[in-house]
């Protein structure tokens, strides 16, 4: 009884990421380790795939 | 006047327009529903034929009727960190501050009415028809025997989901996928199923529309990619995002879209074919731009903080995304 289009699904990615930083409620911003804004360091969301569309997203299908 | 960001505190792709917004000396709030009753407080009053509200956050406090704007990016629900979170409070919470913010005279991108609408992918293609882009052939249907017909008219199609999202138990991802020749329909009985024609495509496009602005960016086929990799979010990438004109035809029906949709901001996919067709996808109405930003070096976080800050779309013409007050 499974619908067709699951015929099509595979296991979801299960992204282990740590964000390498956290957001600072005073600035409204995520802020880097080192003090950097992390929306400035282009390598590190390169490497975390944030900023990136990605489907399958848990929470939003806005991707 | 303040420009108000719904969205979480993890979305550091919201965190590149707040950037531009504080170089331009915008004032800025940013909260997520999801922190109401918690880190977030709300309150509004209608006395005497007047009514009034305020949002507070962090130490910020901001008067509903001090709003530029509203950015619904990427919010948690209401109140689901609250001290005793239910399905109550987030009703509860979800309809005070929906509710209040919508009879503010800010503009939206965009206003929960119209997105709501928007992500509806029945729709949009038929909107996208309407607004002469070039949508491939495709059927939505219970009906296997719609389907086999179909398939026999189209014999190279794919699948994917009706509304984009995929299950969660367990999680589980559904690209879009080619559908074999000799495929059994039974099962399509079980489901709605969308199928649609192929696109033998030589470039992905990401159409990103910010008001009246259209900033597109194309991503070239690897022309050794296996024919059956057709989701460009799962296939390997060979190749960054570059930027690219819109053709004039394109962009006069994407314009139409908007104005349709009434958004103020989408991402739109196309598949460019052999004969350079861009064939409408799909619009996302909050679809990321970051990775797109930061291939191509389109100012699309300074598009979007000038257009929340009043001054983006200046001739008013195309996806004002801003409902009147009490809408």
């Amino acid at each position: 009884m499974q619908p067709f289009t699951l015929n099509y699904a595979r296991p979801a990615v299960q992204l282990d990421v740590t964000t390498p930083y956290a957001y600072d409620s005073g600035l409204q911003l995520n802020v880097l380790p080192d003090g950097r804004i992390a929306a400035t360091d282009h390598a590190t969301l390169r490497a975390l795939g944030t900023t990136t569309s990605t489907a399958g997203s848990k929470t939003h299908f806005d991707d | 006047m303040t420009v108000l960001i719904l969205t979480n505190e993890e979305d550091v792709t919201a965190d590149m327009v707040v950037l531009r917004l504080g170089e331009a000396g915008v004032p800025v709030v940013r909260l997520d529903p999801a922190d109401l009753t918690t880190g977030v407080a709300l309150s509004g009053e209608y006395v005497q034929g007047a009514c009034s509200g305020h949002l507070s956050v962090g130490g910020r406090l901001v008067t509903m009727s001090g709003l530029r704007s509203v950015w619904v990016r990427r919010p948690g629900e209401a109140a689901t960190r609250a001290a005793q979170p239910s399905a109550w409070l987030t009703q509860e919470a979800s309809q005070a501050l929906y509710g209040m913010l919508r009879i503010t005279d800010a503009r939206w991108m965009n206003h929960p009415d119209a997105a709501r609408r928007a992500r509806h992918k029945p729709w949009q293609l038929h909107l996208a028809q309407r607004s002469t882009l070039a949508v491939p052939a495709t059927l939505i249907t219970t009906f296997p025997q719609a389907a086999r017909e179909f398939a026999e008219r189209f014999p190279d199609l794919v699948v994917k989901p009706v509304s984009g999202a995929h299950p969660q138990e367990p999680p589980r991802a559904v690209p879009t996928s080619r559908v074999a020749p000799d495929t059994d329909f039974s099962a399509v009985a079980f489901g709605p199923t969308l199928l649609q024609r192929r696109i033998g495509k030589r470039a992905d496009i990401r159409l990103t529309v910010v008001g009246d602005t259209l900033l597109a960016a194309r991503k070239p086929a690897d022309p050794d990619a296996d024919p059956d990799d057709v989701d460009v979010r799962f296939a390997p990438s060979v190749s960054p995002w570059l930027a690219v004109d819109v053709p004039r035809r394109v962009a006069d029906g994407v314009r139409r879209y908007m104005r349709g949709a009434e958004l103020a901001y989408g991402a739109f996919d196309f598949a460019e074919d052999a004969d350079g067709i861009w064939w409408f996808l799909e619009c996302n109405q909050s679809g990321q731009f970051g990775f797109v930003e930061m291939d191509t070096g389109q100012p699309i976080a300074a598009t979007i903080a000038t257009w929340l800050a009043g001054d983006g779309d200046p001739d008013g013409r195309c996806a004002q995304g801003g409902r009147g007050a009490a809408s």
